[in-house]
């Protein structure tokens, strides 16, 4: 067999998808097997799944989406911990912050309770709060966002 | 019985412990880091908080989020699982002191058996036979040479307050002791904040046999038979069986009736396992006592049909265990291999990454315990465990040949994982013949056994 007759069995293989040739001929045999680059495996790659979702949201607090999508820059103050969200310092006191106010840096804006010790929030930044993004008396967890503030 | 159960843990084991509740209609609450947003133990739960940053210490560990999450989601009972604070009394503590039921036993039952040394001595007064060792903690390079004396070469020197396998070194003479007891208190205090050892006869060519133990609140403690943990790389356990190819019938009566007297001498409730050690005379030793749910539940579940996670919560609920030790039968033989994603070929370096194809083993006598699943992305922040395959046959002989069939199903890409190795393991001549011993793992490996990972 000659250089030809080699590529017309290997074009052969290509046009009809074989993975193995064998050929034998006037005393001369030739083999051609296509290597493959995938990992040898006896089983079809199955289609990608995500896990769906249960339809009951398995996420503790139901996140109400933001009345405000921050187009301008702004800051998200963030719970530092798992617990109740309080506005106030007790039932009875005024909130510690309004929507519209400026808070200044290292300003109490809430309570976060946990195991029956409160711990006071502090904003990171000097801005005005346009957002409360939990209600009153809520659990919230790690991560949550509490205020959105405009930097000022 | 409970209406609702936070369950403080992750991965397989928290996966596990949300399929019984649901089975027994209690709902469940998951915690989860933020690394954990798109695990499956999340999604499964009726609820989910999340507590903390990635890193086990800012969640898992984290008690007061846990306990936070734990109030503000109103659960009657929490469930550790095992590892991270399944064994912690702490917290067993703060659980109870919260009105919050601790799936498990007594803060007290969990410190006594947590340190080694105490373990031992108070097992010791019930008359259970343990490794011939220095008394208590070894202070000294001077004491822990007349100790080695007495007890002759080899010896091992272990952390009081250890586990898993840490801070454990084998010496074969003055020299190696001395250069190792130093080390060894070093390695101790790094894992566990403690910093005492003590040292025991290292018994060479050991099976480790463990014993399931089921312990209700009103003093009924029976024992499920035996688990046989033999194959291990660097004390962590790969594979494990039930029954044990080393006990007959006899030997498992002593060796139950041990291990049930252990937990009685400190009035043990809930689930726990007594390890031994059981050299080739059939002489067999006790080891430790673990205070939790164990990774290697499901062959004993396999062989005995009991549902160790639902009695579990049944116990903690105070109600009566009904099986009598004479009605535990087993049934057949099971065998489970754990999973991890590491490159065997690459010195089991973690593999972390997403997962683009999966395909679990099933069939007859075929059970997957895992929480992966297509397009997760295994991270690099816990433990590398993927899952547990476990199987079950009629006797060892076709459990076996379940487990060789199972594991060419196996198949997961491009995440490299320990399947081959097990392939090898389940071939072995060794193997086949019920003849391991704890050293089997190195010496398939050509490894040393005790160079640090």
């Amino acid at each position: 067999m000659n250089l030809k007759e080699i590529k017309e069995m290997i074009n052969l293989m290509n046009e009809n998808d074989l993975v193995e040739l064998e050929v034998e001929r006037e005393g001369s045999k030739i083999k051609i097997r296509k290597s493959s680059s995938e990992t040898a495996s006896a089983l079809r790659p199955f289609p990608e799944y995500r896990m769906e979702t249960q339809a009951a949201s398995p996420k503790l607090v139901e996140t109400t989406p933001p009345a405000v999508t921050p187009e301008k820059k702004t800051h998200e103050i963030i719970s530092p911990m798992v617990g109740t969200f309080y506005r106030a310092p007790s039932p009875e006191a005024p909130p510690f912050v309004e929507i519209g106010q400026v808070v200044e840096v290292g300003q109490v804006v809430c309570i976060v309770e946990a195991m029956k010790l409160m711990n006071e929030i502090k904003s990171e930044v000097r801005g005005k709060i346009i957002e409360v993004s939990v209600e009153n008396a809520e659990p919230v967890e790690f991560g949550q966002r509490l205020f959105l503030v405009e930097p000022v | 019985m409970f209406s609702k159960i936070l369950i403080a843990n992750r991965g397989e084991i928290a996966v596990r412990i949300i399929r019984a509740c649901k089975e027994m209609d209690i709902r469940t609450v998951a915690i989860y880091s933020q690394a954990d947003r798109d695990s499956l133990h999340v999604q499964l739960a009726d609820e989910a908080v999340c507590i903390g940053a990635p890193a086990s210490s800012e969640s898992y560990l984290n008690i007061p989020a846990i306990i936070s999450a734990a109030e503000i989601t109103n659960v009657e009972a929490i469930h550790p699982g095992y590892g991270f604070l399944a064994e912690n009394h702490h917290f067993a503590e703060i659980c109870e002191s919260c009105n919050i039921k601790f799936i498990g036993p007594t803060p007290e039952a969990i410190r006594l058996m947590g340190d080694k040394v105490i373990a031992k001595e108070t097992v010791r007064k019930m008359g259970v036979p343990l490794t011939p060792g220095g008394k208590g903690v070894i202070k000294t390079k001077e004491e822990a040479l007349e100790v080695a004396k007495r007890l002759k070469y080899p010896v091992i020197i272990k952390a009081a307050a250890g586990g898993g396998g840490k801070g454990m070194r084998v010496c074969h003479n003055d020299v190696a002791l001395v250069s190792s007891f130093t080390m060894a208190q070093k390695e101790a205090h790094a894992n566990f904040g403690n910093q005492d050892v003590y040292i025991e006869k290292y018994i060479a060519d050991p099976r480790h046999i463990e014993f399931q133990i089921m312990a209700d609140h009103h003093g009924h403690i029976i024992h499920l038979g035996e688990r046989d943990c033999s194959i291990q790389r660097r004390h962590q356990k790969l594979l494990e069986e039930a029954p044990s190819p080393a006990l007959d019938g006899k030997l498992r009566k002593k060796m139950g009736e041990i291990a049930v007297k252990a937990a009685k001498a400190i009035d043990y409730r809930s689930v726990g396992t007594v390890e031994f050690l059981l050299d080739r005379n059939g002489e067999f030793y006790f080891m430790e006592m673990n205070t939790r749910i164990q990774v290697e539940h499901p062959v004993t579940e396999m062989v005995t049909g009991v549902d160790i996670v639902k009695e579990q919560i049944r116990m903690a609920n105070g109600e009566k265990f009904k099986i009598r030790q004479e009605d535990v039968k087993i049934h057949g033989a099971s065998i489970e291999c754990r999973i991890n994603a590491e490159d065997p070929e690459n010195k089991f370096m973690p593999c972390p990454g997403k997962i683009e194809v999966l395909n679990f083993p099933g069939g007859r006598g075929v059970r997957v315990d895992t929480h992966i699943y297509p397009g997760y992305t295994i991270g690099p922040y816990y433990d590398s465990m993927v899952a547990k395959l476990i199987v079950h046959g009629q006797n060892r002989s076709e459990a076996i040949k379940i487990m060789r069939r199972a594991l060419q199903e196996f198949y997961i890409a491009p995440i490299k994982t320990t399947v081959g190795l097990h392939s090898q393991i389940i071939d072995h001549p060794q193997f086949l013949q019920g003849n391991v011993s704890t050293h089997f793992i190195e010496k398939l490996m050509h490894e040393d056994p005790e160079a640090r990972k």
